[in-house]
């Protein structure tokens, strides 16, 4: 196949000039990171070693981490139940519920966290004395900032929302239900046992696209002046420059990782349920 | 090509009734080897099937002569002329895939004209070609719609006019029907033969489906592992299958157990000695002499009659129409199926002890299976 | 149903302030609020139209270049042979696209800022190299615009079938005309539709930005965080929700030629 080998030369170009734009910066960085090629600097891992002991590492990680499992927890619990009644009960609403998903796209980060800071700064003036207004303190909790959640949430709908859908329509979601239930088995019994382990896949990568939204969130939290994990990393950089880089590096590859680990599980289950 | 369309009338190829020639032809994609050396001659304007079990190369024989394979070995001629190394786009065949090969961007009347526009056929020319062709399969007032406004025998259709358009010297289909529905199937399955022979075009026609092989082609040729086992008029290969494969992949045989003769030329079964078609399968005195082999005949050839004395027994019966397909088995446990007229069942319903008895003539010995007698084909 | 209520409150209420501080002067001048086209004006005007304009053409721009690269190169992974390099390039891209600016930022900082790896040892701030400029800016926001039109196209071109470039080589179409006659025009909308997206994202790209400090190339999103951050002059709240407005009229205007692309896309393809 001799016009087979030439595309396959070609395909291989392509491949290796973006590969390499999109190598050389990782590795320029983690060069960087241990000391390779900037000027004034010793070689060695310091700034990897040093990042549990870094000032606020631990603090921002762990924030970032409960945000991300509070944002991942909201949206799937709001958007699992809509989809599914969307699809077996209201098929008609459908298309709201995809306008409404896709809305936070037209908003963009900037624009919803000035509106945010907006409503957080005006209500104190209107509602001071209600419970309201002990409503709107609890939201901006410096430990746990649930604004933030609701920002996040926001955020990962249209995500969430195209992934969670392609998994639904590869699954016969009506057949499934009504075989449950001419089994005996009770709507919340259906919606766990059968439904969502067939929805594992979907399920799993929205988990992760929302964690590495979080992870790399710096937007919203830097204006209302949080500090999880990416602003953390901006405010060390002034400092540390080497360990910031280092901890972006981390950060990337884990999170490549983990997303590589979830697609080979998916596969490692389709061959049975194709066959 | 501008001579095409000289007499807009006329929708014969310029060059009726080209040959195509398959020689030597091996291709392996890895450890797989899909042609093993292919030998294939069509002849000018007839329909050949290429007709085999998934996996038998077939497919990639038709798409050696479309170009979209170039054979490790071998070459490919088209009125004599070696093809094997003419670009896809130059080849002149009009190919029909199984399905979905419409573009979903353009209508029907441009889909059938995208070749024409290829060539560079002005915009009012090709139109009238299109048109003209879309009243060929008869489809002249769906040239505005789209592939997903159609149904799949539509769709096919106009597959078939985007394959005719510029008039090729080859027509590939490449199981063109196995996507439609049964009713569609059979009206498409006369359709294309009705154009075929109206055209004059020499056709190769892929199908795994035997039926539609032997009510089509004008011969058929039975593919396996990348062979040719056989290739004859539908009549002859059903009448006198030249090996045991293809008499058991065309039509339904009953298997009856056996005993080889010593000579290796007769066989006997039923108290009868029968001459061998071909030879016996394989070294007969090794396994243990006896029993050893099957004589395969078709199920309308053995004959049943009642007897209260017989050895047999009938356990089934298939009410097929004209004939009703009964179920015997022999005295050894082995059943062998056999087709009689529906008429004539009446003495010998389910229970009932019979006799069977084979035609005299040559027949066709394989090695013995375990196993129920008949298998359908297909 | 809950998710119905979560959005008009979580996405309405901020939505709804936002208008309405931007068409209104702030409380604390006297007087108090009354409504006025002078925020959306000021906000059409002088730095911040600059910065607006700066936003769109740095959008436009980079989203075209990563929109002609993403095609060849979502192209190759797609038909690869090989399912390990499909599927990590594509995982890898998902995070790359999803994760955000700061990382990339940083990584461009240290590989071409004023000592980066590469700057320092090609010496190219004598060359007159700037990552801080637009055309470095452009560069780092390619390394999540391109994975992020992989992504999007991928799945138009899966739903590239054989048998269309079959058929149109056997209709005497070479490879050139096949993607001009039938490839391109087939996957037009997922490709103007990814690159609606890429600019909506760029648009609204505000970390990576932030993150590079020192950048010079005024940005829309920039501006908002400094005026919500009083940076600048104290008392631009409203001009700040004006421009958010402004951003979010940009957007939906991209949205709306976005999303019946995608419906054609999906008909052709399905």
């Amino acid at each position: 196949m001799a016009r087979l080998n030439r595309t396959g030369y070609g395909r291989s170009a392509v491949l290796l000039l973006t590969g390499a734009y999109f190598l050389v910066p990782i590795a320029c960085a983690i060069a960087f990171s241990i000391g390779i090629g900037a000027p004034r600097q010793a070689l060695g891992f310091e700034a990897y070693t040093g990042i549990f002991g870094a000032d606020g590492f631990t603090d921002s990680l762990t924030l970032t981490l409960k945000l991300a499992a509070a944002t991942i927890a909201l949206v799937l619990v709001l958007l699992v139940p809509a989809l599914v009644t969307v699809r077996l009960a209201a098929p008609r609403l459908r298309t709201l519920v995809e306008i409404v998903c896709m809305l936070p796209l037209v908003v963009p980060a900037v624009a919803l966290v000035a509106g945010i800071s907006a409503v957080l700064r005006w209500g104190p003036d209107h509602f001071a004395g209600t419970p309201l207004f002990q409503a709107m303190a609890a939201l901006q909790a410096p430990q746990f900032p649930m604004v933030l959640v609701l920002a996040y949430t926001l955020m990962a709908l249209p995500l969430a929302y195209r992934t969670l859908d392609t998994g639904f329509a590869a699954i016969d979601l009506r057949v499934l239900v009504e075989a449950a239930r001419s089994c005996g088995a009770p709507w919340p019994h259906t919606l766990i046992h059968v439904v969502l382990p067939n929805l594992r896949g979907a399920l799993l990568n929205t988990a992760f696209l929302t964690l590495a939204l979080v992870l790399g969130e710096y937007t919203v939290a830097a204006v209302l002046g949080y500090q999880p994990f990416a602003v953390w990393i901006v405010a060390t950089s002034g400092s540390q420059a080497q360990m910031s880089v280092a901890v972006s590096m981390v950060g990337l590859l884990v999170t490549w990782m983990l997303l590589l680990l979830i697609s080979a599980a998916g596969r490692a289950r389709r061959p049975k349920e194709n066959s | 090509m501008t001579d095409l369309l000289t007499d807009p009338e006329s929708v014969r190829p310029t060059r009726a009734g080209s040959t195509v020639e398959f020689r030597g032809l091996r291709r392996a994609f890895g450890t797989t080897t899909a042609l093993d050396g292919l030998d294939l001659e069509v002849r000018p304007g007839e329909l050949l099937a290429l007709l085999g079990p998934s996996g038998c190369g077939k497919t990639t024989a038709l798409r050696t002569v479309a170009g979209f394979e170039r054979p490790d070995t071998g070459e490919v001629l088209v009125d004599g002329e070696d093809i094997t190394r003419v670009p896809a786009h130059r080849r002149e065949a009009g190919m029909v895939f199984q399905s979905y090969s419409l573009f979903p961007h353009m209508t029907a009347i441009d889909n059938v004209a995208f070749g024409l526009r290829m060539n560079g056929t002005g915009k009012a020319a090709r139109r009238a070609r299109a048109a003209e062709l879309l009243e060929l399969v008869g489809l002249a007032n769906h040239a505005a719609r789209f592939p997903r406004q159609l149904s799949g025998g539509q769709q096919q259709r106009i597959a078939l006019a985007r394959a005719l358009a510029l008039r090729p010297r080859v027509l590939l289909l490449d199981e063109p029907l196995s996507a439609l529905d049964a009713q569609v199937r059979l009206t498409l399955r006369e359709e294309i033969r009705r154009l075929q022979q109206q055209l004059g075009i020499t056709t190769l026609f892929v199908t795994h489906d035997q039926e539609e092989a032997l009510s089509m082609a004008d011969r058929v040729a039975v593919m396996r592992a990348g062979r040719l086992e056989q290739c004859a008029p539908p009549a002859e290969l059903y009448e006198r299958p030249a090996t045991a494969f293809v008499a058991n992949f065309v039509g339904v045989m009953s298997r009856i157990p056996a005993r080889p003769g010593a000579d290796g030329t007769t066989v006997g079964a039923f108290g009868r000695t029968l001459p061998v078609h071909g030879t016996l399968p394989g070294p007969v005195g090794t396994d243990g002499g006896s029993g050893e082999v099957d004589v395969l005949v078709r199920p309308e050839a053995i004959g049943v009659t009642a007897d209260g004395d017989g050895t047999s027994q009938i356990v089934g019966a298939t009410f097929l129409g004209a004939t009703t397909r009964l179920t015997v088995r022999l005295a050894g446990g082995a059943e062998v199926m056999a087709d009689v007229a529906t008429h004539s069942t009446a003495g010998l319903p389910v229970g009932a002890k019979v006799t069977l008895t084979l035609p005299d003539r040559p027949v066709l010995v394989d090695r013995h299976s375990w196993g129920n007698g008949g298998r359908s084909g297909g | 149903m809950p998710l119905l209520l979560f959005a008009a409150l979580a996405f309405g209420l901020p939505a709804g302030t936002m208008v309405f501080g931007a068409l209104t002067t702030p409380e604390t001048v006297p007087g108090g609020a009354r409504f006025t086209g002078a925020n959306m004006s000021a906000s059409l005007h002088g730095p911040y139209l600059t910065a607006l304009l700066g936003s769109v053409k740095l959008s436009a721009l980079s989203a075209l270049i990563a929109a002609v690269i993403g095609l060849p190169v979502a192209h190759a992974v797609v038909t690869s042979r090989f399912r390990a390099l499909r599927e990590s390039v594509l995982a890898g891209a998902g995070v790359l696209a999803n994760f955000g600016g700061v990382p990339l930022a940083f990584a461009f900082v240290a590989t071409l800022g004023n000592a980066g790896v590469l700057t320092t040892r090609f010496h190219l701030l004598g060359h007159g190299w700037n990552l801080y400029g637009f055309w470095g800016l452009t560069l780092v926001y390619l390394y999540f615009l391109i994975p992020l039109m992989v992504l999007t196209l991928a799945p138009a071109l899966e739903g590239l079938r054989r048998q269309w470039r079959e058929a149109a080589h056997n209709n005497g179409a070479s490879t050139f005309r096949y993607w001009m006659h039938v490839a391109l025009p087939i996957l037009m909308p997922s490709l103007l539709g990814g690159y609606v997206l890429l600019f909506g994202t760029a648009f609204s790209a505000y970390a990576t930005a932030a993150a590079m400090v020192g950048s010079s190339v005024p940005l829309v999103t920039m501006q908002i965080a400094d005026a919500l951050s009083g940076n600048v002059l104290v008392g631009q709240d409203n001009v700040a929700l004006a421009l958010g407005v402004d951003m979010v009229l940009v957007a939906g205007l991209v949205m709306a030629v976005q999303v019946p692309l995608q419906r054609r896309s999906t008909r052709w393809l399905a």
